[in-house]
């Protein structure tokens, strides 16, 4: 289960920083294939879902939606700080919040943007939670 | 019908991958990386200029009165952190330190804060200069400061 | 005795390895090309025995039956192919027409991708599903030209008349070589080597499950069991179509030992998908549909109606 974990990218408003390095983890240098990882094209394939930028107002309904439309066990990985913590865009007037007021969030990976050794550090991490989510330890 | 690079495809089989072996063997950042901040707070003097500059609100400080003096608790938020290392610049007695660890990978919120505590003594209470009436007219510029120079 | 060939030998259980095998070993070939270790050659099965652990949702919007039994008849008309052709010189069922029924059998995968994504009701899927029809009438026309230039060479040196029969052609092969060393062959050789890929749907001509461009087409609603069944067939039309090009165009050879034979052929199998899917897959991008439609009906139709005349013509 652990060993082939797919992967969906949700980018809610980032300013592209994180969806760079999130990309670039699949080019051959760091190449996360040799992991199994895969990025699908839509959500209902996935299993680990990494969403990257602070929830804006404009993205919060379609977040939650496609949220809802990820097949059980799912692990939810926010990448970068602004889903922490909104960042710079704290108290904004269009932006909604952290991803934590929405989803239970399983790993964060910190860092702006964070290399790409620590978001496959981060994804090995979702790797095994879920392995352990669907083993109903968790 | 053209297919570019149909010969390097093929010769390229052969030759050894350039992928970095990431989890398995471990990579250095490069000289000068802003990665996880360091605090040593027996240098640190509680300015607040930190909290001043840092443009994502990331540094909070909590203060509390004990008998020593005041315990002050520094905290960094690596979740808000933008790594910028501008309150490593400002910091007047360099307490502020940007290491090169860049795997900050965590389940809870908690283990991304960066604490530090320290006690600040209040300074000594000046001994009283001894009053003389010839230099209340404040010809002299040198004597001590008397309350009622302060206020001026 | 029939239970053992459905579900072991050339059936099921072979064509599940067989595929999942072939498919792992192009994923990882591709990697190396592009210089970068690439997933363990057993990936596919690791992805097929994860996707069966993953709940299924069916959309609201979908009609339920039609949604979850098309994979199965993908998966169905595959392993009854499978019966037909000659694994190393052995046949599960032979015929006297077996080459027509081969041809209609493998129409049915693709209408069955094209089944599960009308079923499926959304707007991404049903984009998918009329680009893979246009995939479809596409790569059908060559395919039966280059069967018909076969048939008819056999029939000639056999007497007269075509053939449509597996063990006649087997047997052709045994006494006279491949029919590849034959020179008129050659064009046909070629024009079945690009229709794998578009039978396959692999770059540059998979348009119909195009990852980025529809969000994976005819399956975007698909999860859990259904989408790794529709993945197994997609492995086992890559056997499937390998061994059909080697035992009509290499077959001939035999060493006695039957396992050995097998392993032979799996062999020839890797290297055809080598040639045909991995070498293009690796260095082209997409083509679009109206390239893809006229690209098949004008260069690869005419490869094998020279091929074709040329048989006819008696040479």
């Amino acid at each position: 289960m652990s060993k082939s974990p797919w992967i969906y990218h949700i980018n809610t408003g980032s300013c592209n920083g994180c969806d760079i390095e999130l990309v670039s983890v699949i080019t051959p240098r760091y190449d996360a294939e040799r992991l199994g990882f895969k990025l699908t094209g839509t959500p209902r394939h996935a299993d680990i879902v990494v969403v990257s930028g602070p929830i804006t107002a404009q993205s919060k309904d379609r977040l939650v939606r496609t949220l809802a439309q990820i097949p059980d066990p799912k692990v939810v990985v926010s990448l970068g700080s602004c889903p922490r913590s909104c960042n710079v865009f704290k108290g904004s007037y269009s932006v909604e919040g952290p991803l934590d007021k929405f989803v239970h969030v399983d790993v964060s990976v910190a860092g702006c943007p964070p290399k790409p050794e620590a978001i496959i550090d981060g994804l090995a991490l979702a790797a095994q939670i879920m392995k352990q989510k669907k083993r109903g330890q968790k | 019908m053209k297919f570019p690079y149909l010969k390097e495809a093929v010769s390229q089989v052969f030759k050894k991958p350039s992928t970095e072996k990431y989890p398995f063997v471990k990579k250095e950042a490069p000289e000068h990386y802003r990665g996880k901040i360091i605090f040593h707070p027996d240098r640190c003097i509680n300015c607040g200029l930190c909290m001043r500059v840092c443009s994502p609100a990331a540094i909070t400080r909590t203060l509390k009165e004990t008998d020593e003096g005041t315990q002050v608790t520094m905290e960094f938020h690596m979740g808000s952190c933008t790594f910028c290392q501008t309150c490593a610049d400002f910091c007047t007695r360099n307490a502020i330190e940007m290491s090169k660890e860049y795997s900050m990978v965590v389940e809870n919120e908690d283990d991304l804060k960066v604490r530090g505590t320290f006690i600040k003594k209040a300074p000594a209470p000046k001994p009283a200069p001894p009053a003389s009436p010839a230099s209340n007219l404040g010809d002299s510029p040198s004597s001590p400061a008397t309350p009622n120079n302060k206020e001026a | 005795m029939i239970l053992f060939y459905v579900l072991i030998f050339p059936g099921f259980l072979f064509c599940f390895i067989a595929g999942l095998l072939l498919a792992g070993i192009d994923r990882k070939l591709v990697a190396r090309m592009q210089r970068r270790i690439g997933p363990p050659i057993l990936q596919p099965m690791y992805d097929f025995f994860k996707l069966l652990g993953k709940e299924t949702i069916v959309p609201r919007a979908a009609s339920r039956k039609t949604f979850l039994i098309a994979s199965t008849i993908g998966l169905a008309s595959l392993v009854a192919t499978a019966l037909f052709i000659p694994i190393a010189g052995f046949s599960a069922f032979a015929g006297v027409a077996d080459i027509i029924v081969i041809l209609y059998l493998l129409t049915i995968p693709a209408v069955s991708l094209i089944l599960g994504g009308a079923a499926s009701g959304s707007p991404y899927a049903g984009v998918g599903i009329s680009r893979e029809m246009v995939a479809l009438m596409s790569y059908e026309l060559p395919l039966v030209i280059i069967l018909l230039s076969i048939g008819k060479a056999v029939g000639n040196a056999m007497g007269g008349g075509i053939t449509f029969s597996f063990t006649e052609i087997c047997a052709y092969q045994m006494s006279f070589g491949p029919i590849i060393s034959k020179w008129s062959m050659i064009p046909a050789a070629i024009a079945m080597l690009f229709v794998i890929p578009c039978e396959i749907g692999s770059r540059p001509f998979d348009i119909a499950e195009a990852e980025t461009e529809i969000c994976e087409g005819p399956l975007v609603e698909y999860s859990g069991t259904p989408l790794a069944v529709f993945n197994l067939n997609h492995a086992i039309k890559m056997f499937i179509m390998t061994a059909l090009f080697t035992s009509l165009f290499l077959g001939g050879f035999s060493t006695g030992i039957f396992a050995l034979d097998v392993l032979i052929f799996f062999v020839i199998c890797v290297a055809i998908t080598v040639i045909s899917i991995t070498l293009l897959r690796a260095v082209t991008a997409r083509l679009k549909v109206e390239q893809v439609f006229k690209f098949y009906w004008s260069v690869v139709s005419g490869l094998a109606v020279l091929s074709l005349i040329l048989v006819w013509l008696g040479l």
